[in-house]
């Protein structure tokens, strides 16, 4: 133990520490909104006589605040549908995000399907993918009725048999070993 | 044609073994008798001031040494017009970093805000439409440039040794462009700059395990969201133009060091003789002229 | 690449200098030019092609038919063509990564110490394939068209139809000329040599396999979309 070896050491660990005093909170600072989650948003879009089980009606919401028009997004909405069986006094809010890689997707009506214009993914009236390359269903925005009026809530993803996980981004599989592949973030809200 | 009064910290450093002549003369400051010293002019006496300066700054900084061995440095017989490429890409870097700057003065990074400031930049500065224009074709150019430079670089096989380490330098600086090419995308937000972008951090989700927090990083959050502008600015402006210029620095710092290669087509010839090297080494060492793979 | 190989080529290359010039000012003088060329079709770029602004970001749009960067397009077309679900991650991250490492690590599998590009087969062939296929890519990516138009000039009779049939999301699942997908249903460009005009009505009502049902079309719109698809032969 020389007084060379002390004073190497003490160099050594001091810069270390003077090192990860600079960087750690900078990474923490860049990193932390991994981690934070926004309190769930419910938006009221109309009364219940608007919305019928046969056909998609659009409606343009909030999901990021503070932004202006960079925030809103469009949502298909009809009411649930027996035939499917859906419960018929629910709602089925579907996002216009593609499943692929996120471009916007339009629902025709003439076919009763969704199409991307990106890469030519084809979803049905349900959501499911017919063709093409999305990987999973589109992504649904849960929906309650609060005073008379139809609201849309957070967004959830949902698996090929379509139960609901919570949400993902575009492109990443869902159910079974894809959920620990893709595994789900804190940022994201809960599923119903 | 008058003659080029370089300052003698910048002229041409003398062979060694010559006593200080340059071109078969001697120095002219060197001169022994005063007679031979003729009587200063005033234009002459504003040359000498200016050399005096260049003088005052290499006695104290030293830089005479680095300067010259870089500029008098001597590039391989055959050095043609497709060496230029590279010096090239960097010229078109200094460009874009030039008009880079000056519409950063007019640019504000808030959603809301993002593409009035491109508007009033386009419609109301002066010039302002031209120097965004030459940003936005500059930032194309650049990108063709690196490819035929990165092309010109394989196929005369100067990734070779000794210079593997400044090719892994440039495929990193490839990256790095593009990673500018995305970032500096959205900056204008319109709507083929917001999609383009969602598009492209969505791909990076797809990564398995990490993927999803990746894309999260980016984005600042699990939507686009108020921050996610900023943080492209941030990246646009700061991260990644600080890695590519320290970068290009090591770049060229190891062409200097190293040299540039001549083109592989020529063979390099002993003074004196008629055969190309390779057969005289060859035959100085027993071998055959490519080398024996056996060996290996 | 031995340490034979190495010598050599040290000694090579110290021979090939001297016999050089210096790099100030011949080389200097040829960078220069190149760059007052960059600068020069940079600035006629600028004032030829301009720089106008595209509509501002919208979110809301379902419209809008989303396109990279030209220089994006070669990756762009690779995920057009990559239909089936499970081969995406490979289209997005596998494909492009494994590119980018083959491309750092090159002068650690190409021993070879040969520079002249006759004498390198493997390599000179294989860049000159990338090269083509990159480009063709690019060239396909920028050909793409948008799933709702139909690039084909028809009859005034039947614009219509070729409206109708382009609106109502057929070109996700058939290509017809140049625009649409190759699958899952058949090309329909030369549709007409094989059924007749019937056959076309009653697949669009019925739906064969797992085509849709066109039936909620209103009659008007079935028979101009039957009457453009009946002309296609």
């Amino acid at each position: 133990m020389t007084r060379r070896r002390v004073f190497t050491v003490a160099v050594q660990g001091l810069g270390g520490l003077a090192g990860a005093a600079i960087v750690l909170p900078a990474v923490g600072f860049a990193v932390a909104p991994i981690f934070e989650r926004e309190d769930d948003r419910w938006e009221p879009i109309g009364p219940p006589d608007d919305f019928t089980a046969e056909a998609y009606k659009a409606a343009v919401i909030t999901i990021v605040d503070g932004i202006g028009e960079a925030g809103k997004t469009t949502v298909y909405v009809r009411k649930g549908s027996e035939e499917l069986g859906e419960d018929p006094d629910g709602y089925i809010a579907i996002s216009t995000r593609c499943a692929h890689l996120g471009c916007p997707v339009r629902f025709v009506e003439a076919a009763g399907n969704f199409i991307c214009p990106c890469h030519g993914g084809v979803y049905d009236f349900e959501g499911k993918v017919i063709g093409g390359p999305p990987v999973r269903p589109l992504d649904r925005f849960q929906t309650r009725v609060r005073g008379g009026k139809v609201e849309i809530g957070p967004r959830y993803s949902v698996t090929s048999q379509l139960e609901p996980v919570r949400s993902r981004d575009p492109g990443e599989f869902t159910g079974g070993i894809w959920e620990y592949l893709y595994p789900p973030r804190p940022s994201t809200p809960s599923p119903p | 044609m008058p003659k080029l009064q370089l300052p003698a910290a910048l002229r041409r450093p003398a062979k060694p073994g010559s006593n200080g002549q340059v071109d078969g003369k001697a120095p002219e400051d060197l001169r022994e008798t005063p007679a031979a010293r003729p009587e200063p002019k005033v234009t002459d006496q504003a040359v000498e001031a200016g050399k005096d300066v260049v003088g005052w700054v290499d006695q104290r900084t030293g830089l005479s040494g680095f300067l010259t061995g870089m500029l008098y440095r001597k590039v391989p017989k055959g050095t043609n017009w497709f060496y230029t490429l590279g010096s090239a890409t960097l010229f078109a870097f200094v460009v874009q970093a030039i008009t880079g700057v000056f519409l950063a003065m007019y640019y504000t990074p808030s959603p809301t805000q993002a593409y009035g400031s491109v508007t009033h930049l386009t419609n109301d500065v002066f010039l302002g439409e031209f120097v965004r224009g030459m940003h936005k074709w500059g930032a194309s150019v650049m990108i063709i440039l690196l490819f035929l430079h990165m092309g010109r670089t394989f196929f005369f096989g100067a990734y070779k040794y000794p210079r593997e380490l400044n090719w892994v330098i440039g495929v990193v600086l490839l990256i790095l462009t593009f990673v500018m090419g995305l970032t500096g995308y959205l900056l204008p937000f319109d709507q083929r700059s917001f999609w383009a972008t969602v598009v492209a951090n969505n791909i990076t989700a797809t990564g398995p395990v990490v993927g999803p927090y990746l894309a999260d990083f980016l984005r600042a959050g699990a939507e686009f969201g108020p921050t996610t502008l900023t943080r492209f600015y941030a990246i646009h402006m700061l991260l990644v133009p600080g890695a590519i210029i320290a970068l290009i620095g090591a770049h060229l710092y190891l062409v200097v060091k190293l040299g540039t290669t001549a083109p592989p087509w020529l063979k390099a010839q002993r003074p004196g003789s008629t055969r190309p090297v390779e057969a005289v080494v060859a035959g100085a060492n027993g071998a055959s002229p490519n080398g024996d793979r056996s060996r290996t | 690449m031995n340490a034979a190989d190495k010598q050599r080529y040290l000694e090579e290359y110290e021979l090939q200098k001297k016999k050089g010039k210096p790099f100030f000012p011949y080389a200097v003088l040829k960078d220069s030019v190149m760059a007052l060329l960059v600068v020069l079709v940079i600035i006629f770029m600028s004032l030829m092609l301009g720089a106008e602004q595209g509509p501002k970001a919208d979110p809301t749009s379902t419209t809008y038919v989303p396109r990279p960067e030209w220089y994006f397009f070669f990756l762009f077309e690779l995920l057009r063509v990559l239909k089936p679900p499970e081969l995406v991650p490979l289209a997005t991250i596998g494909i492009p990564t494994i590119c980018m490492v083959l491309l750092l690590l090159l002068p650690f599998y190409d021993r070879n110490p040969e520079r002249r590009p006759e004498r390198r087969p493997i390599a000179t062939t294989a860049g000159i394939l990338i090269i083509i296929a990159m480009a063709y890519l690019t060239f396909l990516g920028a050909e793409a068209g948008s799933p709702t138009e139909i690039e084909m000039t028809v009859a005034k009779e039947y614009d219509q139809g070729k409206e109708v049939v382009a609106s109502s999301g057929c070109l996700a699942c058939h290509k017809i000329g140049e625009n649409g997908n190759d699958g899952p249903g058949p090309e329909l460009t030369h549709i007409a040599e094989r059924i007749p005009r019937a056959a076309i009505i009653r697949s669009l009502n019925v739906g064969p396999g797992i085509m849709p049902s066109y039936a909620g079309l209103s009659e008007k719109k079935l028979n101009a979309a039957a009457d453009f698809l009946a002309s296609l032969d």
